[in-house]
């Protein structure tokens, strides 16, 4: 059973440590290394120009963990416009909303100012993210006695890692607004336990509540 | 942004900022970014107090988005950049 992280020792003491067993930690593996596959710079900006590398949906990385939400989720309608999408994105664009939302148009004002913010950022911005994606990836797997014990580093780049998965999933999972949280709760609640989308929004509810712990122990006091 | 358990007062903040200075970095509301994180992150990226780093975090809650900092183009392109690094929905803009 898991147990959050809480904050341990003093200056360069200082950690943030965890209990999460081995099945925990193989989940949290395979969801950084989902979203490292779905952010990997190789089918960055120049090579999201060619439309003809265009990830067909079925190798969407997290139809493992949202198979079957189709029906669950019918009332949920992924928006495909840039306008419904609260200008996260650029109209014109074909590609998948989660990389709009971590990479959101940076200007709602200037398109051109938002287009080459992008062509300037959006590179390293990934490959930022994947490196720390490895790193947290590497410092669960040297984990012993299920006992996670990260540096103060360590555990901002894990804090960010744990961000990234929870909005590619979370966009999965149709959250726009703040209002679909809270119908997600509804539907958590009325779904049959083994359906894919409760197991979902399960594993979404476990990566809430353990960055919930993690920030939390993590902030200044004043 | 994600719920708190925790229910506050909100107050206004940045209205009334550096009206002379043209540009400005913008966080929005999103339904998956955790109030404490948020907060985290102003507070960390930067170095705001926790009082006004979680008037921000509210604002942001409540009335979609709040402006976080204030100053030259390229400073604002350097926030955006920053904030979306930490996965928050972060834009600049001429200040108008």
């Amino acid at each position: 059973m898991a147990r959050g992280f809480s904050r341990r020792g003093r200056g360069a003491g200082l950690r943030f440590a965890a209990r999460l067993d081995e099945g925990e930690r193989a989940l949290l593996i395979e969801l950084f290394n989902q979203v490292r596959d779905l952010i990997d710079p190789t089918d960055s900006v120049a090579a999201q120009s060619d439309s003809s590398s265009t990830q067909p949906v079925s190798e969407d990385p997290f139809d493992a963990i949202v198979a079957g939400l189709g029906a669950d989720f019918g009332s949920v309608t992924v928006p495909d416009s840039s306008a419904e999408l609260g200008g996260r994105g650029f109209g014109s664009e074909d590609r998948d909303p989660a990389l709009d939302r971590l990479f959101p148009a940076a200007n709602r004002t200037d398109e051109d100012a938002a287009r080459e913010f992008r062509r300037l950022t959006e590179d390293s911005l990934r490959a930022r993210k994947l490196s720390g994606l490895t790193a947290s990836i590497a410092a669960l797997s040297e984990v012993v006695d299920d006992r996670v014990e990260l540096s103060e580093q360590k555990a901002i780049t894990f804090l960010v890692a744990l961000t990234d998965v929870r909005l590619v999933l979370g966009d999965r999972l149709g959250l726009r607004e703040d209002a679909d949280a809270e119908r997600l709760q509804a539907i958590a609640e009325a779904v049959d336990p083994q359906e894919p989308a409760a197991y979902a929004i399960v594993v979404y509810d476990f990566l809430t509540w353990l960055q919930e712990t993690l920030a939390t122990s993590m902030l200044p006091r004043h | 942004m994600s719920i708190a358990p925790v229910e506050q007062e909100v107050t206004s903040a940045g209205a009334d900022e550096a009206l002379d200075v043209p540009w400005i970095t913008l966080v929005w509301n999103d339904p998956v970014n955790l109030m404490s994180y948020v907060t985290y992150v102003f507070q960390s990226y930067f170095g705001y107090t926790r009082e006004k780093s979680e008037m921000l975090m509210l604002d942001v809650h409540h009335k979609g988005k709040a402006v976080v900092s204030t100053g030259p183009r390229e400073k604002m392109e350097i926030d955006t950049e920053a904030l979306q690094g930490f996965g928050l929905w972060a834009t600049f803009q001429k200040d108008v």
